[in-house]
C-alpha cells in the first residue's frame, strides 16, 4: 500500500516536472516568526508562477539540513534554496549542489562561502549593516529635530551568539563613527536581552533604577523595544520625551508606533527575500546568467509611512 | 530549662546541639552578596547598590532598584514554589518551563482583544467568539491546562513507576511542541485590559509572596505537608504508615503543573504576549532557586521559605551586574558557581551536624 502511494506520489512528481521546475526548499526552522512569512512567500510565489516546490523543516539541525539537499538531489529537482541553519556549515552543501550538478540558492542568511561559490549557486537577503544603519540614523534625526545636540542613549542586544545582533550593534557605532548621526550619542550601558520582551522589561527597570538621565533606547528588535517600552511606561516617564527604535515591524511593534510609544523600526521583507530566490533558482535551473549576491533592500517604518506596512507582515 | 530531663531516656535539653534552621545560612549568603555589591559599587563607581543616593528622590533606600530585584525574580519564583514542593518529596519537574510557554499561548488565545488602535487585532488565533471575554476564562482555561500537564506527570510516575526525571522530560519535550504547533510558531498578543491588568506593575510579587506564605503553611501545618515529606524522607516507611503515595504524589505533581500555569498567566499579562519560546529554561532556574534555598534533592529537606531567599540570590545577582554595568558572560558563570557552591556548602553542612550528633 505504502509503495503504491510511493510510486503514484513520485509519477506525479515525474508529471508535473515535466511541464514546471520542481525546486527543493530547506528551511532552518518552521517555528520562527519571520522564517514562516518568507516559506509563505516561497509558496505563495510558486503557487503563482506555476511552480512545484517541496519545502521540508530542517528543525534548527545542521545534519539534517545536509540530509534533506542530499535527499533533493537525488530525487532530481531542478533547483534547490537553502535557508542555512548554520551559516559556517554551509561548505558541505554547496559541495554536494555542485557534485549533483543541481543550482542552489541561498536564502536571509549569509553562507560564509559566499565569496567561492560556483556559477549556478546563489545568494539572496538583506543586508544586516542596513537594519542597524537606518534606525540610528532615523533616531539621530529625530534627536536633532527636537534641537538636541548630544544624547545619552541605553542599547539593547539580542543573543550574543546571533550574527544578526552582532551586525546591528557594530552598525551604531559604525553610523557614530562615520559621523552620519546628527547629534553626538553617549552609550551609557549596552546589555543583552536575549531577543525577549521579558528580559528586556526587566533590564530597562534594571537602568532606570540607576536614574541616570536619558533620551532613548536603541534596540536590536522590536521586542526588545516593546519591552523597554512597557518597563518606562510602567515607570510613568512620558513616552513624547524618548526616543525607542527597534527591528522587524512586526504586528506589535506597528501597534506601539501606532499608540506613539515606539518611534523607529526597520521592514525585512521577507516575501520578497522569498519570491527573489525563487526566481534565482528558476534562472539557474533555466541555464540563465544571475546576479549571485542579491540584496532586498530593509525599509525605514516611521509613523510617516506606517500605514503602508500594517498589512505586510 | 537546660537541665530538664525529658522522658524515661533521660534525654537532656542541650542547647548547644539544637539546628539552627538551615535557612539561616542562606539568609546570610544574601547578606553577603549585597554587601558585596554594595562595596563594589562605592569601589568602582562612588554610588550606592541599596541605597538612594539621587538628589531628586527623598527616600532612604533605591526602591526602584528594591523593587526590581524581587520583580525579576517573581514569576520564576511561582515556579519554584511548585518545583520545591516536588523536590521534598523526592521528584524532580523539569516539565514546568514548557507548561509555561504552551499555556501562555493557550492562555492568550482566549484573551484577546477585537480592536487594536481602531483596526481589527492582527494577531487573531480564534474567530469573533473569542474575542473580549470575560478575564476569568482565560485564567480558568490557563489553570486547568496546568493541572492537566501537571496531572499526567504524576499520573506516569506514581503508576507506571518511571523515574520523575524521564516521564517530566517527556512532558517538557512535548509541550514545548504544543506551544510551537498551536500558532504554527507565530507569537499571540494584544489582550484585553482586564487581562493586561494581572500582571501589571508589582502584581507579580503580591501573588510570588502570597504563595509562597500559603505554601510555606501548607507544608508546615497540614496533613498533606506532612505525607510531602515523609514520602520523600523515606518512601517505603510512608507506605507502611498507611499513606496513600501514588495518589499524593499525582497531587504534588498537579499543583506544581498548577502553579506553572499561573505563572505562565502572569508573565503573558505582564508582558502582553504570548510566544512559543516563552519560559525556556525556567524550569532548571526554578530548580536552582530551590537548591540554593536548601531544598535537597535527595527529598524529605527544605521549605519556601529558603526557596524565597534563593530566589532572591538570583534577582540580586542580575540587578547587581546591571548596577556594576558588566556583561551577561560574567553573570551567567557566576550563577553556575553559586549553584555549586550552594550544594556543596549543604552538603558539608549536613555531614558536620552528623558527625556531632
Amino acid at each position: 500500500m505504502k509503495k503504491t502511494l510511493m510510486i503514484s506520489g513520485v509519477a506525479a512528481l515525474l508529471a508535473t516536472s515535466a511541464m514546471a521546475e520542481t525546486v527543493g526548499v530547506s528551511m532552518a526552522r518552521f517555528d520562527d516568526n519571520f522564517l514562516t512569512v518568507l516559506r509563505n512567500g516561497i509558496q505563495g510565489f510558486a503557487d503563482e508562477q506555476g511552480h512545484d516546490v517541496q519545502i521540508e523543516d530542517a528543525q534548527d539541525d545542521v545534519a539534517k539540513q545536509l540530509d534533506q539537499i542530499n535527499n533533493f538531489i537525488a530525487s532530481g529537482v531542478d533547483a534547490i534554496i537553502v535557508n542555512p541553519v548554520d551559516t559556517s556549515a554551509t561548505q558541505a552543501m554547496s559541495d554536494a549542489a555542485a557534485a549533483g550538478g543541481v543550482p542552489l540558492v541561498y536564502v536571509n542568511r549569509q553562507p560564509i562561502n559566499l565569496d567561492s561559490l560556483p556559477d549556478n549557486q546563489a545568494f539572496v537577503a538583506s543586508n544586516e549593516v542596513d537594519s542597524g544603519s537606518l534606525e540610528t540614523i532615523a533616531l539621530c534625526d529625530n534627536w536633532a529635530a527636537e534641537g538636541k545636540t548630544e544624547v545619552n542613549v541605553y542599547v539593547m542586544q539580542g543573543q550574543l551568539s546571533n550574527q544578526a545582533a552582532v551586525q546591528r550593534t557594530q552598525d551604531i557605532y559604525d553610523v557614530i563613527e562615520a559621523g552620519k548621526c546628527k547629534v553626538t550619542i553617549n552609550v551609557i550601558d549596552q546589555q543583552t536581552a536575549n531577543w525577549s520582551r521579558d528580559e528586556a522589561q526587566n533590564l530597562m527597570t534594571n537602568w532606570l533604577s540607576t536614574g541616570t538621565a536619558f533620551d532613548g533606547v536603541i534596540a536590536n528588535n522590536d521586542e526588545m523595544a516593546i519591552g523597554a517600552i512597557q518597563a518606562m511606561k510602567a515607570a510613568g516617564i512620558d513616552m513624547a520625551t524618548v526616543q525607542v527604535g527597534g527591528v522587524d515591524a512586526t504586528q506589535d511593534a506597528l501597534a506601539a508606533m501606532q499608540a506613539g510609544d515606539l518611534d523607529v523600526t526597520v521592514f525585512q521583507n521577507a516575501a520578497a527575500q522569498g519570491s527573489g530566490s525563487l526566481n534565482a533558482a528558476i534562472a539557474l535551473a533555466r541555464g540563465e546568467a544571475v546576479d549571485q549576491t542579491v540584496w532586498v533592500p530593509f525599509e525605514l517604518v516611521t509613523p510617516a509611512n506606517i500605514a503602508d506596512y500594517l498589512s505586510k507582515n | 530549662m537546660s537541665d530538664a530531663a525529658h522522658g524515661v531516656g533521660g534525654l537532656k535539653y542541650d542547647p548547644k546541639k539544637r539546628a539552627k534552621p538551615p535557612e539561616l545560612n542562606v539568609f546570610f549568603a544574601l547578606v553577603l552578596i549585597v554587601a558585596t555589591f554594595e562595596a563594589l559599587g562605592w569601589l568602582i563607581y562612588g554610588d550606592s547598590f541599596l541605597f538612594n543616593t539621587r538628589a531628586n528622590v527623598d527616600t532612604i533606600f533605591n526602591w526602584a532598584r528594591l523593587n526590581i530585584i524581587i520583580l525579576q525574580v517573581s514569576i520564576i519564583g511561582i515556579i519554584a514554589i511548585g518545583v520545591t514542593q516536588v523536590i521534598i518529596s523526592g521528584g524532580i519537574d523539569l516539565s514546568s518551563g514548557s507548561i509555561v510557554g504552551a499555556t501562555a499561548m493557550i492562555v492568550m488565545s482566549f484573551a484577546q482583544t477585537e480592536l487594536v488602535n481602531g483596526n481589527p487585532n492582527p494577531k487573531a488565533v480564534f474567530g469573533t467568539w473569542a474575542f473580549d471575554l470575560p478575564v476569568i476564562v482565560p485564567v480558568v482555561v490557563g489553570l486547568v491546562c496546568g493541572m492537566i500537564a501537571g496531572c499526567i506527570n504524576g499520573l506516569l510516575i506514581a503508576y507506571t513507576r518511571i523515574p520523575p526525571f524521564i516521564a517530566t522530560l517527556g512532558m517538557m519535550v512535548s509541550a514545548r511542541g504544543l506551544s510551537k504547533w498551536w500558532t504554527n510558531g507565530q507569537p499571540v498578543s494584544f489582550p484585553t485590559e482586564g487581562f493586561a491588568a494581572i500582571g501589571k506593575g508589582m502584581l507579580p510579587v503580591v501573588y510570588f509572596i502570597g504563595l509562597a506564605i500559603l505554601f510555606h503553611l501548607i507544608l508546615r501545618m497540614t496533613v498533606y505537608g506532612k505525607h510531602t515529606y515523609a514520602i520523600g524522607s523515606n518512601e517505603d516507611a510512608a507506605r507502611m504508615s498507611g499513606i496513600n503515595v501514588a495518589r499524593h504524589k499525582v497531587l504534588i505533581y498537579t499543583i506544581a503543573g498548577m502553579l506553572a500555569s499561573s505563572a505562565a498567566i502572569i508573565l503573558s499579562s505582564k508582558n502582553l504576549t504570548a510566544q512559543a519560546g516563552m519560559g525556556v529554561m525556567y524550569e532548571l532556574d526554578a530548580i536552582a532557586m530551590s537548591v540554593i534555598g536548601g531544598v535537597s534533592l535527595a527529598g524529605g529537606r527544605g521549605s519556601v521559605i529558603g526557596t524565597v531567599l534563593g530566589a532572591l540570590i538570583f534577582g540580586v545577582i542580575i540587578s547587581g551586574f546591571t548596577f556594576l554595568k558588566l556583561d551577561a558572560y560574567y553573570q551567567e558563570m557566576v550563577k553556575g558557581g553559586i549553584i555549586v557552591g550552594a550544594v556543596v556548602l549543604d552538603q558539608w553542612r549536613q555531614r558536620r551536624n552528623a558527625a556531632r550528633s
